[in-house]
């Protein structure tokens, strides 16, 4: 369950016809095959946000088609869901409160719903930490919050916003190792949308690499290294002049 | 571990004693004026100028025969009834809030009533209502009711939209949207309509019982002028600016108490 293909997509923001709209995405196509990680690369403006919205059902595109098992993602819900950026927590709500929302809104009966907070506070690492209140917790922790909160809803496709962006270099490495790790316990499709070469290759099985907008695919890479992911092994060091040199093409494009 | 903040509360009282000094000067010198400098010039005027020994036996007088008691129960009555009717700002300013619909609607009808002062109000009222509590409790609600409105279209429109949008990613359905994290996330700002709403309401409260009441703290002020109570008139004011306060704290009170995670109330 969760099979993502993008065909043909585009967005155009105004009139399509007119001068003067903004062609965000262009003619975008790929797979994300079940279970797996998948990496947007791209400069800022390069429409990623916009293809991640899209996928979220937040926006319409404009032409083309997304759909997850085949069936088109018109509306958001939590067979799509996304982690944002600002992590986006409720702030009147406690850390089980927060993880529990998106089952109350399944319906679940309390018992399940109890049952399921638990798994998912103890997968995150969160344990007694279950009473605290979103202001009073560091940003990884709100982080871990948020990964819990749309993993406990089954998503079939889960979308990431550049969920460490707000981290310190630190932190961000940490809990890019955490999600690697929370991942492989329970695997799921999930599309994650980067500017760092380096957060795309430590987490991905595939990234996307976007041109400057119009925002099209430039290149589709595999990556098929052994995880734990070493960062001074060789491929993955190939991998990241490869990328590096892809990004930066995309960077003197830009020029007049 | 219990001692310590009833001390550390000791030790901020001791901390602010200082900063009254101003205060009981000036009241010392109000009192000379009053008992000395004035009566030397011409002993009419000390009936204007009532000493403070004069208000506070006058107070004790009015606080023990129950008269001040029952002047401010009428009035906060009367606060009490029209902050009911006046509440219906809430609903209606988070509709506004929210769709874009009514707010296109309604947005026009309210900026043309809203700089009308209550008090111009005063003579229509007092011709629709005659004189007395529902005449009085309409310009009270006038008062309150548009504080309360653009409060809650604020807090509405500021709801943070990523809130909103994981919400509804989680798999919230629209009303649950409003109810669960639109109309909680703008509780804070609605909060402050409130305390504004209850403060204008409460300036308004005196000035409509000035003119078409027969009980309340503007009327026992206005009644006193009649007898040339001046003291009477000075202990009703100063009621009426001790209630305001203690309304507008009571309010911020519960406000922190109930919504902790609010940072904008806990300032």
């Amino acid at each position: 369950m969760g099979h993502l293909a993008i065909k043909n997509l585009s967005k155009v923001y105004g009139d399509p016809d007119a001068t003067g709209n903004v062609v965000a995405l262009r003619d975008v196509s790929f797979e994300v095959p079940n279970h797996q990680f998948c990496a947007i690369l791209g400069h800022s403006g390069c429409g990623k946000t916009t293809l991640l919205n899209i996928a979220a059902g937040f926006e319409p595109p404009t032409s083309g088609s997304i759909a997850v098992d085949g069936v088109p993602i018109r509306v958001p819900g939590w067979q799509n869901t996304m982690i944002f950026q600002d992590y986006a927590l409720f702030p009147w709500m406690d850390v089980s409160q927060n993880i529990g929302f998106g089952l109350e809104m399944k319906s679940l009966p309390t018992h399940k719903r109890h049952d399921f907070t638990r798994h998912y506070i103890d997968l995150v690492g969160l344990a007694g930490f279950e009473n605290k209140f979103p202001h009073q917790l560091s940003g990884g922790m709100r982080q871990r919050v948020a990964i819990a909160r749309a993993l406990a809803v089954q998503p079939h496709l889960l979308l990431m916003d550049e969920p460490f962006a707000a981290l310190d270099a630190q932190n961000r490495s940490f809990m890019q190792d955490e999600l690697v790790r929370i991942w492989q316990r329970e695997p799921k499709t999930v599309v994650l949308v980067t500017h760092s070469i380096d957060e795309a290759i430590k987490l991905s099985d595939c990234i996307a690499v976007m041109t400057r907008r119009p925002g099209r695919v430039k290149q589709f890479i595999s990556v098929d290294l052994p995880r734990p992911r070493d960062e001074d092994d060789k491929s993955y060091l190939k991998l990241k002049r490869h990328l590096r040199a892809l990004i930066h093409e995309e960077v003197g494009n830009q020029r007049p | 571990m219990a001692s310590r903040p009833a001390g550390m509360r000791k030790s901020r009282l001791l901390a602010f004693l200082p900063n009254l000094t101003l205060l009981l000067l000036l009241i010392l010198a109000w009192q000379f004026a009053s008992t000395v400098w004035l009566p030397s010039i011409d002993p009419h005027m000390a009936v204007l100028m009532p000493a403070p020994t004069t208000i506070a036996r006058t107070a004790a007088g009015l606080v023990l025969s129950g008269e001040l008691l029952f002047h401010l129960v009428a009035s906060l009555k009367r606060e009490a009834s029209a902050f009911v009717v006046a509440a219906t700002a809430i609903p209606l300013g988070v509709a506004m809030g929210w769709w874009r619909l009514v707010y296109n609607q309604v947005n026009p009808i309210m900026e043309i009533l809203r700089p009308i002062p209550p008090l111009a109000w005063i003579p229509l009222s007092i011709l629709w209502f005659g004189i007395g509590d529902v005449q009085n409790e309409f310009i009270i609600f006038l008062g309150m009711f548009f504080p309360i409105l653009i409060n809650t279209i604020v807090g509405v429109k500021n709801v943070d939209p990523n809130l909103v949008r994981a919400a509804r990613s989680l798999g919230a359905p629209e009303h649950k949207v409003l109810s669960r994290i639109v109309l909680k996330g703008s509780l804070p700002q609605i909060i402050t309509g409130v305390r504004i709403g209850l403060g204008v309401g409460w300036m308004a409260l005196v000035a409509a019982e000035l003119v078409g009441a027969n009980s309340g703290l503007g009327f026992l002020i206005n009644d006193a002028r009649s007898m040339l109570r001046t003291d009477t008139i000075v202990v009703g004011m100063l009621t009426i600016g001790l209630v305001g306060l203690l309304i507008d704290s009571a309010i911020r009170v519960l406000g922190r108490k109930f919504l902790p995670w609010s940072l904008a109330l806990s300032k």
